[in-house]
């Protein structure tokens, strides 16, 4: 494994910070390095905890302004998650999700939350879905090996457009069935039958591969 | 073991949609008693979230603006409660919380060993209304969470028959269940690890299942679950 010693964190941090960036680093060591921060959180280490917020805030904001369709909504949601990260970092196991991918689960959760409290809508038509860029290399493109992202990637193109759109828009926007209902203006039970046998379709194209 | 224990394609959309969110009410704590109960049920839901988990990587970043750090920070050192300036949680708050205060009488009334908790608390108690499901008699099971004992009390049930264990058990989001302890008929507080405590927020849920005596062997749930409840802040 390439050495980590050359990505230190304030390295790792500086870097993401300014807009050219070099290669992504080695993504399991920076892994490993938001793990270990995450277990120092725990700890109640509030430089870590400073650190982790450092590299991870841009990511669950992002998510955040998404779902709420609101910045200063994003803000509380966002603060909210990190006071929540902060006295649930102990309850992170490694080994299970990634820390990335606990942290960024966390934060949609409680966007989703604050969106149906507040009875916000999501303003944003289905086509905006699809606009969510490409995978482009991301200096937190942490949640799983190159191999396994290039399947799920794969796989979601081999869908056809509409039920793509469909479940991108699910997981991004964090609807339901009844809301993606809504807003693509179909039937409840079109739209179920439509993501569930996209579903069981992409469950189909990535079970050729071995469970993780 | 993680080895792909194949469920049926049906399981595997319904899984799914768990994992996504799309399902809700009714459908969803179906499937959430199904993750308690079924282990492979539960394998294919944490596989479907590590497999979406990979979208997360698309998701564009937005940088927050620069003084909500401190705005974090200063929580951090007063009350472990989120600002919750311009949080409307309106009806939806409104009413968990009466029903909560309900569930904190209900809870509270029982004789206790232990003085009562202050309702004022620095950080929110939480309670839960454990509600019997399936075949067993319609019960709800009161428990109630005090942050700064770091115990869980939970009201006396008969839901064990003779012979078997009520065992506890918390589920945070979509995660399998984990277990908290063996409930007593009688009233039943369990003082929590730093690490169990941490896995004791709102929004979690607390099922029962019913176990052979000294409780599940495997570590998850392996007979049947009665009941299931949200965790909410006082």
């Amino acid at each position: 494994m390439p050495g980590w010693s050359r990505h230190d964190g304030r390295g790792f941090c500086n870097r993401r910070s300014r807009s050219t960036l070099p290669p992504v680093p080695d993504p399991a060591a920076a892994r490993a390095h938001l793990g270990d921060l995450l277990i120092r959180t725990g700890s109640e280490d509030r430089a870590a905890f400073g650190e982790l917020y450092d590299l991870t805030s841009a990511k669950l904001f992002g998510i955040a302004l998404r779902i709420c369709g609101d910045r200063a909504a994003a803000e509380d949601v966002v603060h909210e998650v990190y006071l929540l990260i902060w006295r649930r970092a102990g309850a992170w196991e490694p080994g299970r999700a990634s820390p990335i991918s606990w942290m960024a689960t966390i934060a949609r959760n409680r966007a989703i939350d604050w969106r149906r409290a507040a009875g916000v809508r999501a303003a944003q038509p289905i086509e905006a879905a699809d606009a969510v860029p490409d995978p482009a290399p991301d200096a937190l493109a942490l949640a799983a090996t190159g191999d396994e992202r290039a399947r799920l990637f794969g796989c979601m193109d081999g869908l056809d457009p509409r039920t793509r759109a469909a479940i991108r828009t699910a997981f991004f926007d964090g609807l339901t069935y009844r809301e993606v209902a809504i807003r693509e203006a179909t039937p409840l039970a079109t739209i179920k039958s439509v993501i569930r046998r996209g579903l069981i379709r992409l469950r189909d194209c990535l079970g050729r591969e071995a469970a993780p | 073991m993680n080895a792909d224990h194949r469920v049926p394609a049906e399981d595997e959309a319904t899984a799914a949609e768990l994992a996504l969110g799309l399902i809700e009410g009714e459908e969803r704590a179906a499937a959430l008693r199904r993750v308690l109960a079924e282990p492979a049920f539960a394998a294919a839901v944490e596989r479907w979230r590590v497999r979406l988990a990979q979208l997360f990587d698309l998701w564009p970043d937005a940088v927050p603006p620069p003084e909500l750090i401190d705005r974090i920070d200063a929580s951090l050192d007063g009350a472990p409660r989120p600002a919750t300036r311009r949080m409307p949680w309106p009806l939806i708050a409104t009413i968990a919380t009466a029903v909560a205060a309900c569930l904190l009488v209900f809870v509270v009334a029982r004789p206790d060993p232990v003085s009562p908790p202050p309702i004022a608390a620095e950080a929110p108690a939480l309670v839960a209304g454990i509600a019997g499901t399936g075949t067993a008699e319609r019960q709800v099971v009161g428990a109630l969470y005090r942050p700064e004992t770091g115990t869980l009390r939970v009201a006396a049930s008969t839901l064990a028959p003779a012979g078997r264990v009520a065992q506890l058990w918390v589920i945070a989001g979509d995660a399998p269940p984990y277990p908290l302890g063996l409930l007593a008929a009688d009233v039943t507080v369990i003082r929590l690890t730093p690490a169990d405590r941490a896995r004791i927020a709102a929004g979690a849920t607390l099922a029962i299942s019913i176990e052979p005596p000294g409780g599940s062997p495997t570590g998850q749930p392996t007979g049947p679950v009665v009941g299931t409840g949200g965790l909410s802040a006082v």
